[in-house]
């Protein structure tokens, strides 16, 4: 198990020894400190809520982009850069190399988002103090429990997103068409989701598309297609473990001949 | 009776390091590796040469497990590379085509990212490492500040790291300079003598390898032609000697019945050492005027292009 460990080391120190890694995370500290400094003069009725909720829809948005990159990256790069070969000829199996390359995504993932919630939530206490979420939250919850429950379902979202280049990234060792596919979906699911809509069919239910964005369900009553939470998770998990059997099945197999 | 021979070696304290055993590669339609077998023996600088597209980089390939066989088997020391891929290719240290690198890294983090791979190799035997290819100065730089050099002896570092019994190298003089590729052919012939590591080289070039190696497997078109040691101790055995003389049909007569062929101004026999000296003897003897004596050895590339009847890529 220690040793597994050692693996997932080696795959974290892949991604934290670029400077792009930290150029990325800067990012997402620098522009929700400087949107709130900005608000703090700028606003005259300044709510803690609304700017916790502005900045974490623009920055999930941006790691979503970020963690794509790393998860298209992840086996292209190694592709690419010729060192699979000297990665998959030591005595591990390819399924561990697999995870440990994945289990070091989700690390990341969860890592940044982590931070990121945590950032804001102090940021904007210290900035504007407690008090009123006045229309940014919906009724019926608690600031502090929506905010969380919202990072829990973008997480899972973009958890899916991340795997579904990692799944790319596996079958077609294009880091390219990784990132562009995967931020297609992130993208342009709103767009597809509506033009899907046009159809009545029943099987667009288990369209993909039509399945991001959770958060829709947070506000009560406004369910989406008459779907509930629980269906549209479900739909996900369906992909999500396509996803990663794709990725598995493919990567095992394959001919390293680059 | 193939039972016998199997258990023989088995037995033996000479257990090939690599059994190939009709090894096949099929792609598509296409068969890229055509039935081959043959047996790596321990200790030795085995080179492995083929002209362009012969299929030594897919051979090397299935060997280190980077490519599946269509059928057949390999055994690294009596483990099946299929079958037991990770006791198999833990005996094996291998560079595959150039040594690339994780670039953003620096060599010595490079060597900690392999060194974490295998359990038991520590700072010391990194150090050790990096002393033995001449990297220390450089280690702890990034290896994209690296030239071509540097990184194939990263390459080597990362290689032998684990004290494997077997390393195998895809063409590993591609790119260097002689200084670098007379001190690679000096440290394999090393680890070959001093460290019984069991060297598993390719090239295409004939000549480095006639120096390299004890041994050379041919193959073309995926298919093994021949299985030759390279022999170093030359002036034991009989060589052809040609004479350079004035009258060679009177030389012929004169050495009735050694002569092997005539040449235009010259003749061609199979001689000993004191043989050419009588030899040379008689036919001064004789009147005979004698130019020049030399052996017309054959280099490995003449018998390369002997047995692969020329450059044809498959």
């Amino acid at each position: 198990m220690a040793d597994f460990l050692n693996l997932v080391r080696n795959e974290n120190m892949k991604i934290y020894y670029r400077v792009r890694t930290w150029v990325m995370s800067a990012i997402l500290l620098v522009l929700p400190l400087a949107m709130s400094i900005i608000g703090r003069f700028v606003d005259d009725s300044p709510n803690m809520w609304s700017y916790v909720m502005l900045e974490s829809g623009l920055m999930t948005m941006l790691l979503s982009i970020f963690a794509v990159v790393m998860a298209a990256d992840s086996v292209a790069g190694e592709f690419s850069n010729g060192t699979i070969k000297l990665l998959l000829i030591r005595p591990w199996s390819r399924n561990k190399i697999l995870l440990s390359k994945y289990l070091a995504l989700l690390c990341y993932i969860v890592l940044n988002l982590a931070v990121f919630f945590a950032l804001t939530l102090l940021l904007n206490f210290v900035l504007f103090g407690g008090g009123d979420s006045g229309s940014s939250i919906p009724s019926g919850w608690s600031p502090f429990g929506y905010v969380t429950a919202w990072y829990g379902l973008n997480l899972i979202e973009m958890a899916v997103v991340a795997t579904m280049a990692f799944m790319i990234s596996s079958v077609f060792r294009s880091g390219g068409l990784a990132i562009g596919l995967s931020i297609f979906a992130l993208l342009g699911s709103g767009i597809i989701s509506s033009l899907l809509s046009l159809i009545d069919k029943p099987w667009i239910d288990y369209v993909l598309f039509m399945h991001f964005g959770l958060e829709r369900y947070l506000n009560a009553g406004e369910l989406f297609r008459g779907h509930s939470l629980g269906f549209s998770l479900g739909v996900l998990a369906g992909y999500y473990v396509l996803f990663l059997a794709l990725s598995w099945y493919v990567f095992n197999r394959r001919d390293v001949a680059s | 009776m193939e039972e016998d021979s199997v258990l023989e070696r088995h037995g033996g304290g000479a257990e090939p390091v690599v059994r190939l055993v009709n090894v096949t590669k099929r792609i598509g339609k296409r068969t890229i590796i055509d039935n081959l077998t043959f047996d790596v023996p321990p200790g030795e600088v085995f080179g492995f040469l083929g002209p362009n597209g012969s299929g030594k980089t897919t051979t090397i390939r299935m060997m280190v497990g980077l490519m599946r066989m269509t059928s057949g088997e390999i055994y690294i020391k009596g483990r099946s590379i299929r079958t037991e891929f990770e006791a198999a290719v833990r005996q094996v240290g291998a560079i595959v085509e150039n040594p690339e690198m994780y670039k953003f890294l620096t060599g010595y983090q490079n060597l900690v990212h392999y060194a974490r791979m295998i359990p038991g190799i520590g700072k010391r035997r990194i150090d050790e490492v990096v002393e033995l290819v001449g990297l220390s100065d450089r280690i702890h730089d990034k290896v994209k500040t690296y030239s071509l050099g540097m990184r194939q002896r990263l390459g080597v570092a990362q290689a032998i790291l684990h004290r494997p019994s077997l390393l195998v190298l895809d063409e590993p003089t591609n790119g260097l300079d002689p200084a670098g590729i007379r001190e690679l052919r000096d440290y394999l012939r090393h680890l070959a003598k001093h460290e019984g590591t069991t060297v598993f080289v390719s090239s295409h070039l004939l000549s480095e390898m006639e120096l390299m190696c004890d041994r050379v497997a041919i193959i073309q078109q995926g298919r093994l032609v021949d299985v030759r040691p390279i022999r170093r101790d030359a002036g034991a055995e009989k060589l052809e000697i040609l004479f350079e003389v004035d009258r060679p049909d009177t030389a012929s007569e004169v050495l009735d019945g050694v002569v092997l062929r005539t040449e235009s101004g010259g003749i061609v026999v199979t001689a000993g050492r004191e043989e050419t000296a009588d030899i040379n003897a008689r036919l001064v003897a004789a009147g005979v005027r004698v130019y020049g004596i030399r052996t017309v050895t054959k280099s490995l590339e003449d018998q390369f292009l002997e047995v692969t009847g020329g450059g044809r890529i498959g």
